[in-house]
This record gives structure tokens, sequence and C-alpha cells, in this order.
């Protein structure tokens, strides 16, 4: 293998250990409302000022983790429980509730882009000193950020192995009637699922404007269809799918720039969810097997 | 403000509301009567702008100072045909694809996204049609009968979209009346019934998609002739945002009130503030009026999802049949007790697109 | 007069087979049902009924096994071929196209093909006038006879849940078809909509159409079927007249668990 795909795969594990934390977010919250959530993307920019704000604020490193999943969590919830639950009351179905996700998605990333005077804010973050690994070279803050996300995805699958919680959880989103018959509390889960994603967006954010060191109204909006493409070919509500979607897309669309140069990484990026959501059988199998009920 | 600059910029908002109600029509096909989430709908009329441009252009040169492909000259009623050929064209494509039966939500994402990777596309090559900087000097047309550089032409020009309007109007109102309109009706209320009663649904699909697509091209020709100059930052994915709202909040499958949407929409929220003193910074303003556009789509779906102006009934009346003497449906839906609340429920649910 | 099951059959399933992914919603049913005959389906939920209609109809591809309708294998076709061949159904939630009046329902059924065709609409209207006049002819027939001339200019999505299955029913019968599937179809139907529908049931098999029915109320099934089967986890398990599968031991143990 020549150097570059070696270190291309480098880049590809790092973008994939971003990826994978929006990832995950978005497979649990997916998997258990079955609402296609794109206001998904604005939580992720939300977090990423946060980090921005607190660092003007003094507070710096890895405390802005934190302050970012705080900001994801009262975001999520507000669009999600606020917002698209009260919609859905109105027995609207699945393509109105995306278009309202969209819609929010418009309002929120337009009121930042007016707030912030339509800027590209600058972050600073000590990247650390270069390490090599068989080829592939990572900063010290690129391989901390690699440990963000497999804390995220360990503690994660050890919540929905071990505890009750994460069982009923995952009980909701493989069979939501079944489940409710059980007499399992699906809206208290619901609930569950709602904070842990917004965390994970929030924390997503912060851990991409800690790595691009740049965050704009539209940071969270053009990053999210990677996210996405990752959370539906790892199949929605399994949060091992997801990591091992963001991998394959991380490395793919890196590359992919290598060879053709960054605007066809994104195109690649896109073109994956394109694929995945044209492939994947939810998605085009005959209309008795698919799921339409929406559970907020 | 003086006299002949507010001649010019009445002019520019009668050219472009045409063009915008034109898509909204071609839209209004794909999404009011077929129920096709088409989210990518701005990169038709962008394939029938470019394709208007480069054919007009003339052939590229070391001194043109931008790069495209395929530059000729050929006349304006042609290139704007070619335009219209070019919108089928992309979307007979994308349709293929896209048209398949599949979650209504993940047909939305899809064209979404299709919308974002094709303007990505025309950004990264630059080859193709200049990249961000887009075409320009695009020569208006029919400069042999009136002065290209004055308000007279505008206003010519005006007409003449305007016109291309009354005919397209014509063909989508018996289009739409016709029986095969009422089968896309059927099949976006129900599409495995519509199946089920022999309709090719997916045909019916991608025939109101090139359909659409052509008026699309149609309407980008016509943009592009206007403003003479055409680039990436005009067909953004917002764009179809603020055709769908216009759609929404003028009549869902209702062409007439497509154009009180329309000019509520593209006319009072974005046109007009462009005429108040400019406050804040550059860009202020665009950004606030996709705030407004946003809030109204969510206004419009909670508070009306068929459209403010309902689609029109068709009575029975209309085939023949001797008329009715009125009974209020109300009673006889009171006839049927112990219905009722499932009957509250299906009528809110009934008004979307096809969710199965 | 010929008692049903002297015919050839209309419509016969052979070893039918639907699985998602690992379950086998369907599992080897072989059916027949002859022109005229009622053929209800019965058993405990999730057995299999609806997922065997939707194969039938085309709504849904199978495994394996074969259909075939006429003696003609229509495994392979898609639902608007199979309707085209005289295949009608109604849904579980009833399938009424919401935003159009009833009349116009029965119009988009009376016309079919010719009615989704762009050809028909544009280039050869005038044949589609014809067409069309002729189905508003048949329209005004049926509304006659369902009584529901009144809510003809009614959007159907404002109709009640009898009245919509009534809609289902006329809009099947303007195709006049030979193989009537229904699922369900008295289910949320007020009792006098209910009876006039049973009654319809009837009259249509009487008219030679074959009628396979899926049924969840036992006194339906009795009244309106000629013959009934029995499923249970995907295969059938007795098949006969209402009284005889009733007494039959594996539907006990099926029902009573």
């Amino acid at each position: 293998m020549s150097s570059v795909v070696v270190e291309s795969i480098g880049f590809g594990i790092v973008d994939a250990s971003i990826i994978s934390i929006g990832a995950m977010g978005f497979s649990l919250q997916f998997g258990l409302t079955n609402v296609f959530n794109i206001a998904y993307g604005t939580v992720l920019t939300l977090g990423a000022f946060a980090a921005y704000l607190a660092e003007q604020w003094g507070v710096v490193g890895w405390y802005d983790v934190l302050i970012g999943a705080g900001v994801g969590v009262i975001a999520t919830w507000l669009i999600g429980k606020g917002i698209l639950a009260t919609f859905a009351r109105r027995n609207l179905g699945l393509f109105e509730l995306i278009t309202v996700s969209l819609a929010v998605e418009l309002v929120v990333q337009y009121s930042v882009d007016a707030a912030d005077g339509e800027q590209l804010f600058s972050y600073s973050f000590d990247q650390g000193r270069a390490l090599r690994f068989l080829g592939m070279v990572f900063t010290v803050t690129e391989v901390e950020i690699i440990g963000v996300a497999v804390g995220a995805f360990v503690l994660l699958e050890c919540l929905l192995r071990l505890t009750r919680t994460g069982k009923a959880l995952r009980a909701v989103a493989e069979e939501p009637r079944l489940a409710r018959a059980c007499g399992i509390p699906t809206s208290r889960i619901v609930n569950v699922a709602w904070v842990l994603s917004g965390a994970l967006a929030g924390v997503a954010g912060v851990v991409y404007i800690i790595n691009s060191l740049t965050v704009s109204a539209f940071t969270g909006t053009d990053f999210l269809p990677l996210l996405l493409a990752a959370a539906i070919l790892g199949r929605a509500g399994s949060v091992t799918g997801a990591v091992v979607a963001s991998l394959a897309i991380g490395i793919a669309t890196q590359l992919v720039a290598a060879v053709g140069g960054t605007g066809y990484s994104t195109i690649a990026g896109f073109g994956i969810l394109v694929l995945v959501l044209l492939a994947r059988p939810g998605g085009v199998t005959s209309g008795l097997a698919l799921k339409t009920e929406v559970t907020l | 403000m003086s006299f002949s600059s507010l001649d010019f910029y009445l002019a520019t908002v009668v050219v472009i509301f045409g063009v915008d109600v034109l898509s909204a029509w071609g839209l209004n096909l794909q999404y009011g009567y077929a129920g096709i989430p088409n989210f990518s709908f701005i990169v038709f009329q962008a394939a029938g702008a470019y394709t208007a441009a480069i054919l007009t252009l003339g052939p590229m040169t070391a001194t043109s100072g931008q790069t495209y492909v395929a530059g000729t000259h050929v006349p304006f009623p042609v290139a704007l045909l070619a335009a219209m050929a070019a919108g089928a064209a992309l979307s007979a494509v994308i349709g293929v694809f896209a048209m398949k039966r599949m979650r209504a939500d993940y047909q939305a994402a899809i064209l979404l996204i299709l919308a974002l990777i094709l303007n990505q596309f025309i950004v990264t090559d630059t080859s193709l049609f200049n990249g961000t900087s887009g075409l320009a000097n695009v020569s208006r047309p029919l400069g042999s009968l009136v002065n290209p550089s004055t308000t007279g032409w505008q206003w010519a020009y005006a007409a003449l979209v305007w016109a291309i309007c009354a005919v397209v109007l014509f063909a989508v109102q018996r289009l739409s009346r016709s029986s095969w309109g009422r089968a896309l009706r059927a099949q976006r209320d129900h599409d495995a019934a519509a199946a089920a009663l022999g309709c090719n649904v997916v045909a019916l699909k991608m025939q109101v998609f090139v359909i659409g697509g052509a008026i699309a091209g149609l309407s980008g020709g016509l943009l592009v002739f206007y403003l003479q100059a055409f680039n990436t930052a005009s067909w953004g994915y917002e764009e179809t945002l603020a055709i769908f709202v216009s759609i929404l909040i003028g009549g869902v499958a209702n062409n007439w009130g497509v154009i009180l949407g329309t000019f509520l929409v593209q006319i009072v929220f974005v046109e007009v503030p462009n005429l108040l003193p400019q406050f804040g910074y550059i860009g202020l303003v665009d950004a606030l009026e996709w705030v407004v556009i946003g809030l109204l789509w969510m206004a419009a779906i909670a508070l009306r999802p068929q459209g403010v102006i309902p689609e029109r009934r068709v009575r029975a009346e209309r085939f023949g049949l001797p008329a009715l003497r009125r009974a209020p449906p109300v009673a006889a839906a009171a006839a049927a007790p112990g219905q009722q609340g499932a009957h509250e429920e299906r009528l809110g649910a009934a008004g979307g697109a096809s969710r199965r | 007069m010929l008692a049903p099951g002297d015919l050839r059959p209309l419509v016969e399933v052979e070893d039918l087979v639907v699985s998602y992914g690992a379950v086998r919603a369907v599992d080897g049913v072989t059916i027949s049902v002859a022109p005229g005959e009622v053929l209800g389906i019965v058993g405990p939920n999730g057995a299999g009924k609806s997922s065997l209609l939707a194969a039938v109809g085309g709504q849904l591809r199978p495994t394996s096994g074969r259909i075939r309708l006429d003696g003609v294998d229509v495994t392979k076709l898609s639902p608007h071929r199979r309707a085209r061949r005289g295949v009608v159904r109604t849904f579980q939630d009833t399938s009424e196209f919401g935003r159009l009046t009833v009349f116009e329902n029965l119009l988009v059924a009376g016309l079919g093909m010719h009615g989704a065709s762009l050809y028909a609409a544009t280039v050869g209207a005038r044949a589609q006038a014809r067409r069309t006049a002729t189905a508003a002819a048949r329209a005004a027939e049926l509304l006659a006879r369902f009584e529901l001339e009144p809510m003809r200019d009614t959007y159907a999505m404002e109709l009640s849940g009898g009245q919509r299955r009534l809609v289902e029913v006329m809009r099947g019968l303007m195709r006049e078809p030979k193989l009537m599937l229904l699922d369900e179809p008295t289910v949320g139907v007020a009792p006098h909509l209910s009876e006039q529908l049973r009654r319809e049931y009837r009259r249509i098999a009487a008219s030679g159409v074959a009628v396979l029915m899926i049924e969840h109320v036992l006194e339906v099934v009795e009244e309106v079927s000629d013959r009934v089967v029995v499923m249970d986890n995907g295969s059938v398990i007795a098949e006969g007249t209402y009284d005889e599968v009733m007494q039959s031991q594996a539907v006990r143990e099926a029902y009573l668990g």
C-alpha cells in the first residue's frame, strides 16, 4: 500500500470517530422514534458554538465537551419534545415530520447565521505533537478524539446490554407495539433516547470544532449527511452498526479526498447516503413490511 | 428612489414573479397532485438555466474569462426548448432511482441530498459551468426587436414570461383535470390501492416527475436570459423550500392558489425586503428571510397541511349526472355512531401524502 | 344452477411461502377458490392471513410457490397487471382516496389503466371521453344500489368507517372483477352498514365472482362463507364448511392455546 493510502486511512479513522459519535446518537433517536429528524444537524452546530463561547469566557480544553453535551441535551429536548412531538400529536405522517424537522433546521441555522453575522469563527485547541503509528500520523488531540468515540461507544453498549433501561430501549427500538404491550413505559424510554442522542450530538459538535478549529452556522448541516449515512447503513437503533458504518464512511471519504480533492470527498459522503437510502431494505421493501409508526 | 430605477425594479419583480409561478406549478404537479416530495426541484431549474446559457454564450475562448462546456450559438426559442429538455432529461435520470416505491421520508431525504450533491459537484468541477463564480455575460434575447438596455426591453420580456405562464397554466390545468391527473391524485392518497385498481403507479410518478422537470427547466431558461448570469448560489436547496412554502400557503393541488402563495412568499417576503432600507450587515436580511420561511412552513403544516386554499372539488355534475339536492355530509357521518372517533382520527391523518 | 366447487377454480394457490427475513409468515399454503364461491380465512393474529392475501393481490412477492389465475401463472406479476386480469381487493385499513370525492374514487376504478395513461388523457381524449361516460353511468348505478347518492360529491376522507368500506367495495365492482380479496371487510363498520355489506358480499359472489375473505367475526364468516380455511403459524390447519372446521380438534387447540 502506498503511504498516501495508509495516511488517508489514518485521517479516515479520526473522521470516523467524529462521525460515529453523532451517528450513534442519530441511530438511537431514529431507531426509537422512527422520525427522520434533520434538525439533528443544528444540534451539532449549537454544541460546537457552545464550545466556542465557553472558550471565549475562559473555559478551555476538554471541559467544553461537557458544556456541549449539556447544550445538545437541551436543544434536542426542545426540538423533539417541544416541536416534533407537538406535530406528531396532530397525526401527521412521516413525510410531514421530516419537513417539519427540515423547517426547524432552517430556522435555527439561519437564526444563528443572523445572530453571528455570517462569520466563520476560529477556535483554538492545542493539537499536541504528532505520533506515528503503522505509517499513519495522529496528533495527540486526534488520539484523544478517538478515545472519546471509543469511550462513548463502550459506555453506550454497557448501558444497552447491562442495564434495565438499556434493555427496554432496545426492545422499544425493535418492536414498539410489542414493547408497549409488555408494559414497558415507552414514553419514558423515548425520553431517555432523546437525552442520550442530544448529548451525543452536542459532543459530536464539540469534537468537530476541536478537530477542525472552525465553526459556522452551517457546520452541523454540512456534516449531517455523513452521520445519517452511517446511522442508516449501520441499521437504525444499532450502536455497533453505527460505529462500523462510520469507520467505512470515514475511510472511504478520506480515500476519495486523497485521490480527487476535498470537494469530491463531500460528494462521496453524500453519495453513500443516497445509495444507502435507496438500498436499505426498510426503505424499499413492499408496503406491508414497512414500519410507519411514530413514537414520540 | 428615482422613477426609472423604480420602473426597473418593478419590471424585475414581474419577471421573477412569473418565473417563480412557473416553478411553483411544476412542483405543484409533482408534490400537490402526485405527492412526490421533490426537494431537489431547484436542480432542474438550474439545469435549464445552465443549458440556456451555454447554448447562447458561444464557444469558450481564452478571453471569455469563464470555463464551460459545449458553448454554441442557437436562437433564443431553441435555447428555451433545450432548457426544458435538459430539465426533463435530468428528471428522467434521477427519477429512475428516486421514483421507486419507498418510505416518503426516505424519498424526501434522497432528493434533498441529491440537490446538495449536484450543487457541490458543480462547485468542485469548475470546467463544467465555471464553479462558484458561475456563468455571466449571457446576452439578452430579442435584441433586434427592442433595445436590450432599456426598461422597455424588460417590460417586453416580462410580457413574454407571462404569456408563457398562460400557456403553461392552460397545460397544467388540462393535465391535472384529466383522468391522468385524477389517477395521480388517487395514487398520492393511497398508492397501493391505485395499483390494485390497475394504475401503473411508478409510470405515473415518472411521467409527472419528468413533466415537472421540463417546467423547471423552462423557468430556469427564462430566468437566465433576464439575469444574464447564473451561479451555484442561485440554486441552494433552500430555494426549493421557498417554492414548497408557496405551495403549502397558496394551495396544494390548486394552481390558482399557487399564484397567490407565490406572490405572498416570493414577492412579499423575499423581494419586498430588498426595497426596505438596508439594516445590519449585508446578508442579515437574507438570513432573516429564511428564518421567516421556516416559520411559515411550520405554521402551514400545523394549521392546514392541505394548503390554505383547498383543492377544487370535482362534482359529479361535470360527468353528466343530474344535479344533487344538497344534503349536508355531516348528517350522514352522524348516522354511523361509534365511528365518530375513528372518523376524526382519519381526518387528521388524511392530510398528507401517502405514507405507505 | 351450479353449486360452487363444480367449476374449475378461478384462483389456485400452490405451496405458497412468504418470508420476512427468518420469519415465515406464510409457510406452504395451498388453497383454491371457484367462481361464485366465498372462501373465508380465519385464524389468530399473526397467522399469516394478511400476508397470504397480499401475495395473491401482488402487494407482497412470495418467496416460493405459485399463484394461478384462470389457469395463468401470475406469481411474478405486479399488482396493477393482476388488477387488469380481474383481481380487486380491499385493505385492512380502508384505502379510500381521501382527497377525491366518492364519485371520483369510482371513476378512477372504472377507468383503471386507461385513467393512468398520459396518452389516453391527451392524444386519445375522444376515446377517453367515451370510457369516462361509461364509467360515470356505472358509478351512478352503483351509487344508487349502495344508497350513497347523497355522498357522491363528498371527499372520501369525510366519510364514516363503514361508508369508506362501501366505497372500497364499490370501487372493486366498478372493475367487474373475477376475484375479490377482502381483508377484514366488516371491521369498524356500524351494525346497519355491516348487514348491508354482508348482503352485498353474497350478492357479488352470486354474480360469479370468486371471493377470498379474511374475517375475525365468526358470525360474519358463518353467514357469508361457503367454505372456511383456518390458518395458524403460516399453515392451513383445517379446511371445510364452517361447521366442520369449528368442530376440528386442531382449530380448538389453536384458538384456546
